[in-house]
């Protein structure tokens, strides 16, 4: 699971182009929007792209990602559970 | 007149998917026809899965229809922009020769897009293509109508996003204003493209069948492609070349939502802000207003932000006067939309009708409001016309009826 | 006519060090390629972090420009942002197209799309300053920062006590210079900078980029660099000696009122005759600034151009380097600015000190 976690965090920063955060000092549940890392509605269209190119899952809604997309845990643990 | 110095509109030309000048697409307003159907001139993977509002004609039958020789570089929206600013000039009757000062203010968000898009590989390869290649920059277009119709004067155009139409009708209006120009060609064009279609589509904010402004499961829009221009003089020179306007330009706003790239904010504070001014350049306050074109594209974020807006304006549901989107008749078209549904006003004031919101059958529940959904004769004075667009770019134009 | 507005503060990124406080233009890069991207400023100096990763070419040198005019002017508050852009945001374009060629049946990254739009630098620079009033972008080619400065100074007529932001900006991308190479618009071999003048290079242009914005009001202030007086366009002219004239006459002024002009000499052969031109029957005994060849040629160069002509009302001076013939000045109160692309989009912007 851990492992599922640091790559994810890896991928968010190259595509979100968050050059000022490392992989060390973004925390599993740190929130990914609002006052936690600032994050907005074009990231989670990015965000919808990615998991899509790299794990195979589509969201059709851009509003299913909300939830999904809360913290790295929770989009870790949408992921495995469908995962293909 | 309520406005000290109103612009005068003396010439209108339109070409939509529901008509390819103003009469067919009033024809097609009135009998609740819309032009949203299947993809049949670009070839996009989305041909089969997305709907859009298409201009039957393809460009071969443009240039001709045009008298353009095929072999010359015209993209699609500079065709179709030629078509509608030669109907709007013709039925102004403006005499471009003169030594009057004449602008002409286009606006165009796609500019040579379709062509770039096609032969992008090609170009490096062949030459068979490449006298397109200046016609990718967006003023190319401009330029291109100024030379078909021997435009020396003032030539310019603007590109904010799905309001560039509006603004470019605004600055034609305060320049006649300020008495920098007596006559304006002014309006906007844009054709379908693989690019914007696909845009669209990455933002999940395309509807997978026909758009439901102002609804509550509305899910997203279609696109379309639309050229819309219309004649602006000054008062002076109506009244001294005796042409009766068939309507006035009386207010216009500008404002900057600054909230976010893309997205409106919830209270649709850009909109509210370009609305009353609108109303306080036109000394007109809301209750005059008889019918609200709204912007309406039918994407989640919009119609919220701007029935929130409407409310604000209007001060509750019950003050909110008449109100329609018509994206479900043309799709939206993008740096279009602002000028065809300016054309849509005038012709709301000169036939005394509120056009329908088509699609719609649930209102958003945190709203309540409720658009036109039929055709309906009323008394109208005033219309308000709302243009928004991405990079918070909001603007609205209100029109009024000419003197009986 | 408008009223002549002032500027207060500027800030300007191109092939030069222009964003570096007081360059005069004293030393100069050079180069030896074409296309030339600009000296980057520090962007995270004037843009945060979570702004910045978003952010294109354009966006970065609008912002940054904006915000050192706006430093210069004092931070006062914007009431309107008004820009041109003759290309718009070219890479983000080429990269969604790209995409689209490349994989139009998957999903596809929204940020190049939304980020092509024209738009995005006055947008950009709304958000930045959270400034919701007037917001324009003009797109007209070589003429595109002319639109933006007459829209300025119309809307400082009509709002006599704002304050405006006005600019032009343009980025080179990628593939359309290639594009542009093929349209023959590019000088082969010979692309030096600075360029010499009054020699023949043969045909083509230098290309780069850049962006320059000004703080712009009808109050004179403090520290006005100078005014400007009028602008105007013009698509085509077959006698751009008589467009000059007739212009000096609607702001009542004949030749000797000038006293110094800037002139838009590329170095392309094929079109800087018509400068020649005008040189010889207009200008003869009057000081001929040039720039394009130390800032090589984009649509909106001509903001620059601008900016170093508010610099030569202030100093009292001509650049050495750039001063391409003779005369000398007897003091600077009032400069033409004088330039076309291609011999089209003819412009014309009067300054005084």
């Amino acid at each position: 699971m851990s492992e599922l976690t640091q790559e994810l965090k890896a991928k968010i920063i190259t595509q979100l182009n968050l050059e000022d955060i490392n992989v060390d000092n973004l925390e599993d549940d740190t929130p990914l929007f609002g006052d936690g890392l600032g994050l907005d509605s074009i990231d989670a269209l990015e965000l919808i792209v990615m998991l899509d190119k790299s794990y195979g899952i589509k969201l059709s809604d851009p509003k299913e990602g909300r939830k999904v997309f809360e913290t790295i845990q929770t989009m870790a643990d949408f992921i495995e559970a469908n995962r293909k | 007149m309520t406005n000290r110095s109103p612009i005068a509109i003396t010439g209108m030309g339109a070409i939509s998917a529901i008509g390819q000048d103003v009469a067919a697409n009033l024809n097609s307003l009135q009998q609740s026809k819309h032009g949203i159907g299947p993809i049949t001139h670009l070839e996009t993977f989305h041909r089969d899965r997305l709907l859009v509002g298409e201009i039957s004609m393809n460009n071969a039958a443009l240039y001709d229809r045009l008298g353009i020789p095929r072999t010359e570089a015209y993209t699609r929206s500079t065709l179709l922009a030629l078509v509608a600013a030669k109907e709007a000039i013709d039925a102004a009757g403006i005499d471009l020769g003169s030594p009057l000062r004449t602008g002409i203010i286009s606006a165009i968000t796609v500019g040579g897009m379709d062509a770039t898009e096609q032969y992008y590989d090609d170009y490096l390869d062949s030459d068979t293509h490449r006298h397109f290649i200046p016609t990718h920059p967006c003023g190319y277009s401009t330029e291109q109508l100024a030379d078909y119709f021997g435009i020396n004067g003032f030539v310019t155009t603007i590109s904010t996003a799905c309001s560039s139409a509006a603004n470019a009708i605004m600055l034609g209006a305060r320049m006649i204003k300020a008495g920098l120009l007596d006559q304006a060609i002014v309006g906007g064009t844009d054709c379908l493209s693989k690019f914007t279609i696909n845009g669209f589509n990455s933002l999940m904010i395309y509807t997978d069948g026909h758009c439901r402004p102002f609804d509550e499961n509305r899910n997203g829009l279609n696109l379309g492609e639309a050229a819309a221009f219309i004649v602006l003089e000054s008062p002076k020179l109506v009244e001294e070349r005796k042409k009766q306007p068939i309507a006035y330009l009386t207010g216009y706003g500008n404002a900057n939502d600054a909230y976010h790239q893309t997205a409106s904010s919830d209270d649709g504070e850009g909109a509210y802000l370009a609305m009353k001014q609108a109303l306080e350049i036109a000394g007109l306050t809301a209750e005059d207003i008889d019918y609200v074109n709204a912007h309406g594209t039918a994407t989640p974020n919009n119609d919220f932000a701007e029935g929130h807006a409407l409310l604000r304006i209007f001060g509750s549901m019950d003050n909110l006067p008449d109100f329609s989107s018509t994206k479900a008749f043309t799709g939206h078209t993008l740096a279009a939309a602002g000028a065809i549904e300016a054309i849509f006003s005038v012709l709301a004031l000169q036939h005394q009708l509120v056009f329908p919101n088509l699609n719609f059958s649930q209102p958003i529940t945190s709203l309540g409001i409720v658009p036109q959904t039929n055709l309906k004769s009323k008394r109208i004075s005033h219309v308000l016309s709302n243009s928004f667009g991405f990079g918070g770019n909001c603007s609205a134009l209100i029109f009024s009826k000419a003197d009986d | 006519m408008t009223k002549p507005i002032y500027i207060h503060g500027h800030g300007c990124i191109s092939i030069q060090p222009t964003f570096e406080t007081n360059y005069f233009f004293e030393t100069v890069h050079t180069y030896a390629q074409n296309p030339i991207p600009v000296l980057d400023p520090d962007y995270k100096a004037r843009i945060p972090p979570l702004q910045l990763r978003r952010m294109n070419k354009s966006m970065k040198m609008a912002i940054s420009a904006s915000k050192l005019a706006l430093e210069e002017a004092g931070n006062v508050d914007i009431d309107a942002v008004i820009t041109g852009t003759g290309q718009g945001c070219l890479r983000d374009s080429e990269r969604f197209v790209e995409t689209i060629l490349a994989d139009e049946a998957e999903l596809l990254n929204p940020t190049p799309f939304i980020q092509s739009t024209h738009n995005m630098a006055a947008a950009a620079i709304a958000l930045a300053l959270g400034c919701k009033g007037y917001n324009m972008t003009y797109v007209n080619n070589a003429n595109s920062f002319e639109s933006a400065l007459l829209d300025g100074m119309l809307y400082l007529q009509e709002h006599p006590s704002k304050t405006i932001l006005l600019g032009g900006v343009d980025e080179l991308g990628s593939r359309s210079p290639e594009f542009w190479n093929i349209a023959g618009y590019l000088k082969h071999g010979n692309s030096i900078i600075p360029s010499p003048m009054n020699v023949d290079s043969g045909p083509g242009e230098i290309s780069a980029e850049g962006a320059a914005f000004f703080v712009a009001s009808h109050q004179e202030g403090k520290q006005a660099y100078g005014k400007i007086i009028a602008v105007e366009t013009r698509h085509k002219t077959e006698d751009a000696a008589a467009f000059i004239n007739q212009f000096l006459q609607r702001n009542g002024l004949d030749i000797e009122a000038i006293d110094a002009v800037l002139m838009g000499n590329n170095g392309d052969v094929r079109y800087d005759g018509i400068y020649e031109t005008v040189c010889r029957t207009l200008f003869q005994g009057i000081p001929q600034v040039g720039f394009k060849q130390v800032l090589g040629e984009y649509d909106t160069v001509v903001a620059a151009a601008l900016m170093l002509a508010l610099h030569m009302l202030k100093r009292q001076q001509i650049p050495k380097l750039l001063h391409m013939n003779g005369p000398q000045h007897h003091g600077l109160q009032r400069i033409l600015l004088y330039t076309q692309r291609r011999g089209k989009n003819h412009s014309l912007i009067l300054v005084e000190r």
